[in-house]
């Protein structure tokens, strides 16, 4: 059992299912990221782990102890809100001293331990400021002071990052990775933004429409996506449907409209079965190999480091290629290429 | 115990409020436990009757005229324009609120009576050659006064609109080729439509309904006067009834009529940033703008200068400006029998009432945007009422349901004054504690528990710091508005020693040696008591204190 369990939770407001039997396991000391598109029930998710909802089934643990019917102000769980939530009535100093306060610790005790936490999240310069007075980022941090203070076992992070503009989220990003290092908290992280999944989480669960999609490590979901939705929030990913003509040896020959194409199988893939095929555009080779395909170029992005070409195949699907820019000379648009993509970067997905 | 609260909210609300309004409307219409129309018939074949709707009628849309043209160009010019001295002049345009237009009244007795300080003025200066009668059968100075005290309220309420208004929707239709007038029309009116319809209403509902005014200037003929008049033989001419029924329906239809328009409009919420552009203004404009508002702002305040001016003449006959300055007056506020009991009183009634205001209010904010009890809505729409229902009807109303019980205004009207009070400014702190807790997110709440705070803990160091400063900011204004409460003051207190300051203010103006000056002193002291605690409940919320007077 990890430091907080979510075991088979499902929560529906009226007709809606929200969250259906949903299930996550947090280890400690990591960074786990709770990733889907809004509307997924990941804010839901959060407010049960909080305590602030109540699920109609399931259960939640902190450790081995089941806190599921456990008032909010009990569980030991800290959050950082969306909106920060700072309480605009009191300085730097007091939102942060609060959660010692309210727990009845000795006053020495709160100074010297306000005063240090503080010093961790680089606001002593703003102890006696309004949160109004303050900019976003040191808003951003009192938010999290606030939070870690009283030590919790497992502290939530609601898009904490949503309200900032983009270098100012860079930098925070890298602040909050810091502060976890530094403090060993084990973080809960909401966000709806892939890239700040991949670059900053231990783990990622990917939630969409109140089901879990997939858990994992960011490199795992993103290179062995276990289906469709998985494959696509994290990327660009071009899919072709096709149907298992043979297996052998942990290879399987996929009939495709654009050939007859080898991938590395998983276990539950069968003769004869219809199936998807998927691949990253990044992963492509300009070579005759295993798996060639060939393409018309319809039209050619720039990004700076690499270039995106649309293009689309003899068959007629539209499919996706991306080449760093060194590359580019053999992309023009309205030419014909020929591409090929190795066994290990063809992912199967059974179910459509 | 919530539960019990939220029940005491609704059985207040429903035995002070609506059973009277319910008993007038039976009064008016059950004769002889038979439904009837006889007592219409009756009132209407009356030609004083008649006559006093008519005039009332004329009044409020008079005084909602001379509004418009005052308070709305006064709003574009402040919500539009950059000129020097912009906050401080917006400021004083809160000076005429302060004075009750009655005591305004008796102040300008004296400078426009037939040898007063005006006509005095004109002759001396050879404009006229004999005195004008100003206030002729007292109607243009009814008309006046309300003009001059009301059309704060439609500036501040236009000015409200307009600071909501996305300058880009005006912007879009210029950039189309839509000229001025078609803008105005067609964009700019229609937005702004809602809150000059609101804003109308509750100023045709005050001129009609103010009573003060026309019994200083002894002008009869105003349905006011003659409802205040019906009182004394309430039991035995129902007269009164018709035309506190005449009131009832005309505010209700305003009332919903004005509801709709605002709840009609989708674009009075979510509106996420408004750009005010402010135009500079200069050379001759601004000269004109000066003048303009320079013009307004002295004619508004000539009831607070009369009213001065007053306090401290010795004597002030045939003169332009008193002859003789002395203090007297003040010392005899203090020393006289009657205003001493009357500041008593007034101040006991209103700390009262404030206190059972600061309660019920915060508890009835609370149950409007922090619970999800049933009857909300109706509970909501009971507290808001008693904006649009004048002081006169509620009044009447008690005076009617509750003579020969042991509450009989005319033993002991004491606690139905403070009941009449609280019910009357209820509105104001519910909705500012409403808002508060609406400006309250809920997850500065959780963030309290989430760090391990109890709920009394939360409330007491969160919750309730966030939303005190409206609820004492509603308080402080709700007594000082109680003080100077005038219509249910006039109606209810029956003898003297149960005067209200307003209605010894009334009583000691008619008396003819220093009556007038020790009134004004009274006045002058209401009035610095009011624009105080206008000014203390503006530092108390950041939020301007315009809020208070916007409806809807």
């Amino acid at each position: 059992m990890g430091i907080l369990t979510v075991k088979d939770v499902s929560k529906s407001f009226g007709q809606a299912k929200v969250l259906d039997n949903v299930s996550i396991t947090v280890e400690e000391d990591e960074i786990f990221f709770i990733l889907g598109p809004s509307g997924c029930g990941k804010t839901t998710l959060l407010r049960i782990i909080t305590g602030f909802l109540t699920p109609d089934s399931g259960q939640v643990y902190l450790g081995e102890r089941d806190i599921t019917g456990l008032a909010p102000a009990n569980r030991n769980i800290g959050m950082v809100f969306q909106n920060y939530a700072l309480w605009p009535h009191m300085t730097v100093w007091q939102n942060v001293a609060y959660g010692l306060e309210v727990k009845k610790v000795a006053e020495d005790m709160i100074k010297s331990k306000t005063d240090r936490v503080l010093e961790i999240t680089k606001l002593a310069p703003f102890r006696d400021k309004f949160p109004p007075h303050l900019s976003g980022g040191q808003q951003q941090r009192v938010a999290l002071a606030r939070a870690i203070i009283a030590e919790p076992g497992v502290l939530l992070l609601d898009e904490p990052l949503s309200n900032l503009d983009a270098k100012l989220r860079e930098e925070m990003r890298s602040e909050i990775k810091r502060i976890q290092k530094d403090t060993g908290i084990t973080m809960i992280y909401v966000t709806h933004d892939q890239k700040e999944a991949m670059s900053l989480g231990d783990r990622i669960t990917v939630m969409n429409e109140g089901r879990i999609m997939q858990t994992g490590a960011p490199v795992e979901l993103y290179s062995r996506p276990s289906n469709r939705f998985v494959a696509s929030f994290l990327g660009d990913v071009n899919i072709l449907p096709g149907k298992v003509a043979a297996l052998s040896g942990g290879l399987a020959e996929i009939e495709t409209s654009e050939g007859r194409l080898k991938a590395a199988a998983g276990g539950s893939i069968s003769c004869g079965q219809d199936v998807e095929v998927a691949f990253r555009p990044e992963n492509v080779l300009f070579r005759r190999g295993a798996n060639s395909m060939k393409c018309k170029i319809t039209g050619i992005e720039y990004y700076g480091e690499t270039f995106r070409a649309d293009c689309l195949t003899p068959s007629g699907k539209a499919i996706q290629l991306k080449v760093f820019a060194g590359e580019s000379r053999r992309l023009a648009a309205g030419s014909e290429v020929e591409f090929d993509v190795e066994p290990q970067h063809l992912i199967l997905f059974g179910e459509k | 115990m919530k539960k019990a609260l939220y029940l005491f909210c609704f059985a207040f609300l429903i035995y002070f409020f609506v059973y009277p309004l319910g008993h007038i409307l039976s009064q008016s219409f059950v004769v002889g436990g038979k439904f009837s129309l006889a007592i219409f018939k009756s009132a209407l074949g009356n030609y004083v009757v008649r006559r006093s709707i008519l005039n009332s009628f004329m009044l409020g849309i008079l005084v909602v005229i001379s509004t418009t043209v005052t308070g709305v160009p006064l709003a574009f010019l402040f919500a539009r324009y950059r000129f020097p001295g912009k906050n401080l002049l917006r400021a004083l345009f809160f000076l005429p609120l302060i004075a009750s237009p009655f005591v305004g009244a008796i102040g300008m007795m004296q400078l426009l009576s037939r040898f007063g300080s005006i006509n005095l003025f004109l002759m001396k200066a050879g404009i006229i050659h004999h005195p004008v009668s100003w206030i002729g059968s007292g109607f243009l100075g009814i008309f006046i006064l309300e003009t001059l005290h009301l059309y704060p309220i439609m500036f501040l309420n236009i000015s409200s609109s307009l600071n909501n208004f996305d300058i880009s929707a005006e912007e879009a239709s210029y950039n189309l080729g839509g000229s001025f007038a078609t803008t105005f029309r067609r964009i700019t009116f229609p937005l702004l439509m809602p809150g000059y319809f609101a804003a109308a209403s509750i100023i045709f509902i005050w001129a009609l309904t103010d009573l003060g005014t026309p019994l200083v200037f002894e002008f009869k003929d105003l349905v006011s006067v003659q409802i205040f008049n019906s009182i004394k033989d309430i039991n035995t001419n129902p007269q009164g009834y018709a035309l506190v029924f005449f009131v009832i329906l005309i505010t209700l239809m305003l009332f919903i009529l004005a509801k709709r328009l605002i709840e009609k409009r989708p674009y009075a919420s979510g509106r996420t940033s408004v750009n005010v552009v402010e135009k500079d203004l200069g050379g001759r404009k601004r000269l004109l703008a000066y003048a303009a508002v320079g013009l307004l702002l002295f004619l508004s305040l000539l009831p607070h200068m009369s009213i001065i001016l007053t306090s401290i003449s010795k004597r002030w006959f045939f003169t332009i400006f008193p002859a003789e300055y002395t203090g007297e007056f003040y010392r005899t506020v203090f020393n006289h029998r009657l205003t001493r009991t009357g500041i008593v009183n007034s101040l006991m009634l209103s700390s009262v009432s404030t206190l059972v205001d600061v309660v019920l209010g915060f508890a009835i904010g609370f149950f409007l945007a922090r619970t999800r009890l049933k009857g909300r809505q109706i509970l909501d729409l009971l507290v808001m009422l008693p904006l649009a229902i004048p002081g006169i009807v509620v009044s009447f109303g008690y005076f009617s349901l509750f003579s020969n019980t042991p509450l009989d205004p005319r033993n002991n009207p004491m606690v139905l004054l403070v009941i009449s009070y609280s019910i009357r400014r209820l509105p104001y702190l519910v909705r500012s504690t409403y808002s508060s807790f609406q400006q309250l997110s809920e997850s500065l709440e959780e963030a309290s528990y989430s760090v391990g705070a109890s709920v009394m803990t939360t409330f007491r160091r969160i919750t309730f710091p966030l939303v005190s400063p409206g609820l004492f900011a509603g308080g402080v204004l709700a007594f000082s508005f109680s003080v100077m409460e005038v219509s249910s003051s006039l109606i209810l207190a029956v003898r003297e020693r149960h005067y209200p300051i307003a209605k010894v203010i009334y009583t000691v103006a008619g008396r003819i040696t220093d009556g007038p000056y020790v009134a004004c002193a009274l006045g002058v002291l209401g009035m610095a008591l009011v624009g105080l605690s206008y000014y203390a409940s503006s530092r108390l919320v950041a939020r301007k204190i315009g809020e208070f007077f916007k409806i809807g």
